[in-house]
């Protein structure tokens, strides 16, 4: 019975994991850059999916789509505003643009967490869920909600492997992620690739953000551990690697929910830390790195 | 030799501005000393990141680390065994110290974003740590020392400023030495400076040392003047932040902007503090601001006007 | 109640806090003339249940001015927002003190808050009064060193003394009412639960519930699954909590999971008139201690103050607003006795407070009690209540005296044979 409790529950978590991870590593596998503003991000969106159906009182449908909608919006914000501006820069040397990128995006996650912060308190705020109820699974009573969440990454995750390697947008933004320069000899303009990515991007990172509100509930206080949390996954796995991202993801996933049980909720994430410094150590590339 | 030093404009200039400084007390109020004592200590924070960072050019993401080290071992020394406040600072920056030799040594081996992950990922074990052994460390919200290095306030800020000034020249005169040289130069191009035949390691390896040293130092000192430390005062990844945008705004690679970046930072924010949550928001966006705008840092800014006329 | 008892509870109310405000007018002007406003620091947390603590207290001394003030003075708040930090409140003490100038600091609902602001006190030799943190390890520093830490008053109900007011409660409604035997205890890990817990282990097992398990979770806690699955395993009764930092995640998780245990306890957050919405009616069936509660007349000034404050503010009311009021009143009240703010004198006078609030009859335990300058709790002095959520009201249950309605929970809690 503890065993598909675990199961269960595990699998869940580990979808929502998934999926913030994977935008996360889209991005820096396509443009080299490790956005810090992710936690923001995702906080964002769910907590603009929450206003959307307290405050002006849509569906709980509608607030989702208006969350998403968010995500996608700040991403771009954070392309164009930010990263891009860093990238084309000429004052800055090639070398240090990484430094400047990761403290920019570091500040604009800041701006954002203290943004909403300002405007709707830091109290948590839950997002009205679309399902509700439980259902029975193998002897487990499991939220309907949870179900949901698990089923949504993975239609999420199946579209853009769909996106990536079914069609021509996808497969260019696919080859940018392994030879940007190559990708340009071939005439395909790198700034329109960018554009794709980060759009992806901030539609991934807004289900995510929209789901976790449902499932656990944000603040703006999560941002910060949401975003240590994603690029942990990320490293585990191996930057850039779509792959590595979703393995590192159930690995993470199931170690803190087996901790929470088999232990103590009180160190859920000790073992995924422990985990992770490991791996710096014996093999930082993460699982299947490429760069 | 000494009167060269002495006539070096960034010397002479910080004597005149620490003197000028230190006669503060006598007529400016306690908030506002209270204020410039935490600037100070922050001003010290950064100096040592911008060390690292500037010579080293390794970006530290969690100096945080170290701070947090050094403040909490010695705040929990005091808490637990209460002896003379001079052997739990320096319990603190020996902690500092040893954390830093142990993150190093694995993390100097790798390049590029790896570094820094590494760093970002040992504060975020630091703060676990803390926030699961509250019995131990207070928790989230904080542990209270039952001593404290004074309560008047100018008695406090003279040792702040009596600290950053020494810290800053030790670490200023090390950023012009030949060590500083080295490591300016494995910065620039590391190859070459290898191919020249210094074992780069080594150097960045000290390098941190003396970062650690200096971060863990303060740490624990601020923990004195508060009475209290807390995740969000000292290793909260935001703190870090506040460290590395003082140093960058201030002027990377110059140690002296380190410190006018962080006073600058702190007084900004603690000037708007009636704006409540606004405030982090602009300040940040500040800060943004400076970093894609003007990537030389304030003090970038009077150099390149100086060379330009 | 009938609508002509509560017009008159009201009147009456509201002439019992003009009267005290009038005494407090028509005291002694000798000292009070040209001394300037009285100041009042305020260090509370912003955003957060503490919010309440500087409003409720701008409220009162909006009310008090309104009357003449203090012996002519008026009452300024100074109010600062410590971010829920420890460090940022020591910075804000010290603001207050040596730059604001105030006479007095009101800080917040968080222990560890309080406890880092205590020795600070000591030193600056200001009176701190907190609203509303609740550990005993407040009053126990007052109690082994009086002389250093006698400035600090604890306006709220101490953790082992709401364990009791819980216990009491849990044994008219629980054990007699609905012959329950057993409970598990649900804590956040903090220095207020301490004592809590402490204080449940010895009084549940007195009342007849056996305490099957005792948890403890991190206050970061995100992802409460784990822990309602362990306590569904143990099939107690009830659960018997010790929320306050958290509150609306584990709430909306209970009602999501369909836990079919009800909860009985302390709980902060449940408190807030806005509870219902934040959790999207997961609150429903959700029982909580309180000093205070919507429509509940603990004493003639509880009505008059939720309706002045709802109408200047919004619904924003929590807990702790009801104690930053009152203890705004008393420590009027004492400077006016005390004839000064100085820090000594002060401490004297409010050792003699006798003064009914809005949560019921205020007094500081003495000097040479175990828990000195905390509050005194018991018939006749504070008692607290015990209420539930039921289909978006707060409706209180207990005393039996104060109650408005029946105990009822939700489809899925299964009283008596708990568990699937």
């Amino acid at each position: 019975m503890l065993f598909w409790q675990i199961l269960i529950a595990g699998f869940a978590i580990s979808s929502l994991y998934a999926l913030g991870a994977t935008g996360f590593t889209l991005i820096f596998g396509v443009t080299g850059v490790l956005n810090l503003s992710h936690g923001a991000i995702m906080v964002a969106a769910a907590v603009a999916a929450w206003a959307a159906s307290e405050s002006l009182g849509v569906g709980s449908y509608l607030g989702a789509v208006f969350g998403i909608l968010t995500g996608l919006l700040l991403s771009l914000a954070t392309y164009f505003l930010v990263v891009g501006r860093l990238q084309k820069s000429r004052k800055i040397r090639e070398e240090e643009k990484e430094i400047f990128i990761l403290t920019a995006t570091l500040l604009w996650g800041i701006m954002i967490q203290e943004a909403i912060a300002y405007l709707y308190t830091n109290n948590a705020k839950t997002v009205a869920p679309i399902v509700e109820g439980v259902v029975s699974i193998l002897g487990v009573r499991t939220p309907a909600n949870e179900v949901f969440t698990a089923v949504v990454c993975w239609l999420s995750i199946g579209a853009l492997w769909y996106f990536v390697n079914g069609t021509r947008a996808g497969k260019a933004v696919l080859a940018a992620s392994m030879n940007p320069r190559g990708v340009t000899l071939l005439g395909i303009e790198l700034s329109s690739v960018y554009f794709a990515a980060w759009a992806i991007y901030g539609v991934l990172a807004g289900i995510a953000g929209v789901l976790l509100g449902m499932f656990f509930g944000v603040s703006s206080y999560s941002a910060g551990p949401l975003t240590a949390s994603a690029f942990s996954i990320v490293v585990l796995g191996g930057l850039g690697s779509v792959y590595g991202t979703l393995i590192a993801a159930y690995v993470v996933g199931y170690l803190e929910t087996l901790t929470a049980y088999l232990v103590s909720p009180a160190y859920r994430t000790i073992p995924a830390l422990l985990l992770l410094v490991v791996v710096m150590y014996v093999r930082p590339r993460g699982l299947l790195g490429r760069r | 030799m000494l009167r060269r030093i002495l006539l070096f404009p960034p010397v002479w200039i910080s004597l005149i501005v620490v003197v000028a400084a230190s006669t503060l007390p006598l007529y400016v109020s306690g908030y506002i000393l209270g204020l410039l004592t935490i600037a100070y200590y922050f001003g010290v924070f950064s100096m040592a990141w911008d060390l690292l960072f500037g010579f080293a050019n390794e970006v530290n993401f969690g100096p945080t680390f170290l701070i947090g080290l050094g403040a909490y071992t010695a705040g929990i020394l005091d808490n637990l065994y209460q002896p003379p406040i001079f052997v739990c600072v320096a319990a603190g920056a020996f902690a500092a110290v040893t954390g830093g030799v142990a993150l190093a040594l694995p993390a100097l081996r790798m390049r590029g974003p790896y570094f820094g992950l590494m760093t970002l990922v040992a504060v975020l074990m630091l703060q676990n740590f803390v926030v699961v052994a509250a019995e131990l460390t207070g928790g989230e919200i904080g542990l209270t020392v039952p001593d404290v290095i004074s309560i008047d306030d100018k008695v406090n800020y003279w040792i702040a400023l009596g600290f950053m000034t020494f810290s800053g020249a030790v670490l200023y005169g090390l950023s012009r030495s030949p060590v500083g040289l080295i490591l300016q130069a494995s910065g620039q191009d590391a190859v070459q400076a290898g191919a020249l035949g210094f074992n780069l390691t080594k150097h960045k390896l000290a390098a941190f040392i003396v970062s650690a040293f200096f971060s863990g130092l303060a740490g624990a000192l601020m923990v004195f003047y508060l009475g209290a430390a807390s995740v969000g005062t000292f290793i909260d990844v935001t703190v870090g932040v506040q460290v590395i945008i003082g140093a960058v705004i201030g002027g990377r690679r110059t140690i002296l902007g380190a410190a006018i970046g962080a006073v600058f930072l702190i007084a900004m924010g603690e000037a708007l503090r009636p704006l409540g949550d606004l405030a982090t928001f602009i300040v940040s966006g500040m800060a943004l601001f400076v970093v894609l705008a003007f990537p030389g840092g304030l003090l970038g800014m009077v150099k390149g006007a100086r060379e330009a006329t | 109640m009938t609508r002509n008892k509560r017009v008159t509870l009201r009147a009456a109310g509201m002439l019992g806090a003009s009267s005290i405000a009038a005494a407090l007018a028509a005291g002694s002007f000798a000292w009070a003339q040209d001394q300037g406003p009285i100041k009042i620091g305020v260090i509370a947390e912003a955003q957060a249940v503490g919010s309440s603590i500087p409003l409720a207290a701008q409220l009162a001394a909006d009310e008090i001015n309104a009357n003449g003030g203090v012996d002519g003075r008026k009452i300024e708040i100074v109010s600062y927002d410590n971010h829920s930090s420890s460090a940022e409140s020591v910075r804000a003490f010290q603001r207050l003190v040596n730059e604001d100038h105030v006479d007095v600091v009101m800080a917040s609902y968080i222990t560890e808050v309080v406890l880092a602001l205590e020795p600070w006190s000591a030193r600056l030799k200001t009176v701190l009064v907190t609203p509303a943190a609740a550990s005993d390890a407040v009053t126990a520093n007052i109690a082994k060193d009086y002389e250093r830490n006698k400035y600090t008053f604890q306006g709220y109900v101490i953790s082992s003394a709401l364990s009791q007011l819980v216990c009491d409660a849990a044994k008219d409604m629980l054990v007699d009412g609905l012959k329950m035997k057993t409970a598990v205890i649900m804590s956040e890990d903090a220095a207020w639960t301490t004592p809590l817990d402490a204080g449940y282990a010895e009084c549940l097992p007195k009342i007849g519930l056996n305490v099957l398990d005792h948890i403890r979770f991190s206050p970061d806690t995100t992802d409460f699954t784990p822990i309602f699955n362990r306590i569904e395993g143990e099939r107690p009764d009830v659960i018997i909590t010790g929320l306050s930092h958290v509150g609306l995640q584990p709430t909306v998780q209970w009602k999501s999971q369909q836990v079919p245990i009800p909860m009985f306890g302390v709980s902060g957050q449940a408190n807030n008139s806005t509870f219902w919405k934040d959790t999207n009616g997961a609150a429903d069936g959700v029982l909580y201690q309180a000093v205070s509660g919507p429509d509940v007349a603990v004493t003639p000034k509880t009505l008059p103050f939720v309706e002045a404050f709802q109408k200047r503010f919004g619904n924003a009311l929590s807990w702790c607003g009801y104690t930053a009021y009152d203890d705004v009143y008393v420590i009027a009240d004492a400077i006016h006795r005390a004839g000064s703010t100085d820090s000594d004198k002060l401490v004297a006078a409010l050792e003699k407070t006798d003064y009914v609030g809005t949560i019921g009859r205020i007094q500081f335990l003495p000097q040479g009690d175990p828990h000195v300058h905390g509050l005194k709790t018991g018939a006749g002095f504070i008692t607290g209540l015990l209420l539930q959520w039921q289909n978006g009201k707060q409706i209180n249950l207990w005393p039996p005296d104060l109650a408005k309605g029946k105990l009822t929970f939700p489809p899925f809690v299964k009283i008596g044979a708990a568990g699937n």
